[in-house]
């Protein structure tokens, strides 16, 4: 079949709101691909989900809530949230500073530490999880404890989120050109007023949308965390915990419901995310 | 509307979607062999199993049979075979676990008996007819609770269950107590039902036992997810008592970690289960493999791990090697409740039991 020649050309700089029209311009080619792609992630992403809403609602709503609200489990959502947010924030100071260094200064070595910040991906979470109890258990050879608190909960998550800022900001600050920086230095602006007037606006969206898949990836944190957090419950039991305790233990619609109840948190906040992100674009 | 070119645009998006999930589903698993056995058993079993293997593969009958082995918290395991992870042979950790996998279909409801008949198939268990040490049928293993503790028991921890909620010596601060969490873990139900069995044994009221379980959950410092996590933990330097599994405690000691074992005055008699699922007794490899987990030999290898077993005749051979318990201070689960599991475990675990409730206050202090 034939690319559809009356189809006007789409543009990278086409907005995406309006996307309906390239979908009426599409062709068969196209229309194949997007049935691809659509089926593709219904199996993967939306059956699933769909499958865990239902299994969530199967006792209906009152017992859906019952399970949701239950008192280990605000604890755990609480801890986890507020774990994932600290994390997530320093993540966004940190994840700034290593992009920033990584692309504006000259050292050496820098093309291995470049190629060493995605490790935390690759490593299993199981194994970071075992190596900060040994570093920083009771036996912590630095003489620091932190296990069973909430500042272990949240180093663990800044290890195995780093990557996400960083290479948010990475190539944002890659492209930007040095000519607004250099205009306002020469008009007498401090090197501090340049950067908070000029250079973080610029990399804001950025670093407010890696930083929102950090705290999102945190919220379902369980292998790194489950054995610094000492794992007690309404105290340092995290929600994956839980929820893998509740799977465990022949409640599968508990297990659910409380799922649920975080993947609600965590579309409010990769929400929030793209809106404060967008307005941010706009705004410049 | 219905253009041509429209009409064809959804056919291809209806092909597509179409064809997608079907070219996924195509590749079909391969046939698995009758020789191939699948074991699924609680955490703390992996050794066991290991060696059991390796030795039964070594005599005429188990020449040619092969081994995938599954290791995991026993709740979760009995929860995946439950919904459909291939499993010939299971051993979980303690009995409920394997009445959930007969509701569920996996195990034939005659599973501890001496005769097996499953889909026409009648499987006669020589192995059980032997003589059995605690005469509970279905039982591979036995073992008792006990505390372990850092190398020269610093701490003095002493041998009665119920000081050990107090300090053990004065001006001593409080201890500090590792133990599974019991929604994940069998091992942490035996524990905490073996605290419980002290508390009623003593002859406290309800109200004193529920305040001595609420003490001991309240000096719980970690739930870690599984038996074998909880040492990981213990042995990473956290608290200052493990409560396990005796064989996973000698197999510390054996292993050189820095611990030693304290033995409760009192304890109660852990039993785990193994069993052949519908799938097993249909395995003549399944078969022959649990025929020899039960016979002499597969004991006495069970017996240099630390396990009790289960048959008089090993046993016999092997008990100066274990603390010696009088009958009086070592009660199955049945001197609590006539039903045993079938009660305990829903009074004490289920989702409104007695150390469910007090789960809350784990961590809090005595």
């Amino acid at each position: 079949m034939a690319p559809d020649v009356t189809a006007p050309p789409t543009t990278p700089t086409q907005p995406p709101s309006r996307g309906w029209l390239r979908w009426r311009a599409s062709g068969v080619t196209s229309a194949t691909s997007q049935g691809l792609a659509l089926s593709f992630y219904s199996l993967v992403v939306l059956i699933p989900l769909a499958a865990l809403f239902s299994s969530a609602f199967t006792h209906g709503w009152g017992v859906f809530w019952r399970d949701a609200t239950a008192k280990e489990a605000i604890d755990a959502y609480r801890l986890t949230i507020e774990c994932s947010l600290v994390g997530a924030a320093l993540n966004a100071v940190a994840g700034l500073g290593t992009a920033w260094v990584l692309v504006r200064d000259q050292f050496p070595g820098k093309a291995i530490i470049n190629a060493l910040i995605d490790l935390p991906f690759a490593l299993p979470t199981v194994v970071a999880g075992v190596t900060f109890y040994t570093l920083y258990g009771p036996l912590s050879p630095v003489h620091l404890t932190l296990t069973g608190t909430w500042v272990g909960i949240t180093l663990a998550i800044v290890f195995v989120t780093l990557p996400f800022t960083v290479r948010s900001v990475q190539p944002v600050l890659e492209t930007m050109t040095f000519s607004a920086e250099a205009a306002a230095s020469t008009l007498g602006a401090s090197s501090v007023r340049v950067f908070f007037t000029i250079t973080l606006p610029t990399l804001a969206p950025a670093i407010i949308t890696g930083a929102g898949l950090a705290f999102a990836r945190a919220m379902g944190e369980y292998g790194s965390v489950v054995f610094i957090s000492n794992n007690l419950p309404y105290h340092t039991e995290v929600a994956s915990s839980y929820i893998y305790s509740l799977a465990s233990s022949q409640n599968p619609v508990g297990a659910a419901a409380t799922a649920v109840a975080m993947l609600v948190f965590a579309l409010i906040a990769l929400t929030a995310v793209s809106i404060t992100s967008r307005r941010l674009v706009r705004g410049r | 509307m219905f253009t041509p070119r429209s009409v064809a645009k959804r056919v291809a998006v209806a092909l597509s979607v179409a064809a997608l999930p079907a070219a996924l589903l195509l590749p079909t698993s391969a046939q698995a062999s009758t020789d191939t056995v699948a074991i699924v058993g609680y955490s703390v079993a992996k050794p066991a199993f290991t060696a059991l293997e390796t030795a039964f593969q070594a005599t005429s009958a188990g020449a040619n049979v092969s081994f995938t082995n599954s290791f995991g918290a026993s709740d979760t395991q009995t929860n995946n075979v439950a919904n459909g992870q291939a499993a010939d042979l299971v051993n979980l950790s303690y009995l409920p676990n394997i009445e959930t996998l007969v509701t569920a279909g996996k195990v034939p409801s005659n599973w501890a008996s001496q005769e097996l008949n499953v889909a026409g198939v009648n499987v006669a268990l020589t192995g059980r007819k032997q003589q059995t040490v605690y005469n509970t049928p279905g039982m591979l293993t036995d073992s008792v609770v006990v505390f372990v503790v850092r190398q020269g028991n610093p701490l003095h921890i002493g041998r009665n269950w119920l000081n050990l909620i107090k300090p053990q010596r004065k001006g001593q601060p409080a201890i500090q107590i590792v133990t599974p969490n019991p929604s994940t873990s069998g091992s942490a139900r035996w524990n905490l039902l073996s605290a419980y069995a002290a508390a009623v044994d003593a002859g406290y009221s309800p109200t004193q036992t529920s305040s001595y379980l609420k003490s001991i959950l309240g000096l719980t410092v970690a739930q870690p997810v599984s038996g074998s996590a909880a040492l990981s933990a213990f042995l990473g330097g956290t608290g200052n008592v493990l409560l396990n599994y005796e064989d996973d405690a000698i197999a510390a000691v054996k292993a050189g970690d820095a611990v030693q074992i304290v033995y409760p005055s009192k304890s109660i008699l852990i039993e785990n289960p193994a069993a052949l699922t519908n799938s097993g007794v249909n395995n003549p490899g399944a078969v022959a493999f649990y025929e020899y987990i039960f016979s002499p030999a597969g004991q006495t290898i069970l017996a240099n791990l630390g396990y009790r077993p289960v048959l008089s005749s090993v046993w016999k051979s092997v008990k100066s090697n274990f603390q010696a318990y009088p009958a009086s201070g070592l009660n199955k689960i049945t001197t609590f409740d006539p039903a045993g599991w079938d009660t305990l475990n829903n009074s004490l675990f289920g989702s409104s039991g007695l150390i469910t409730g007090l789960e809350q206050y784990a961590g809090s202090g005595a």
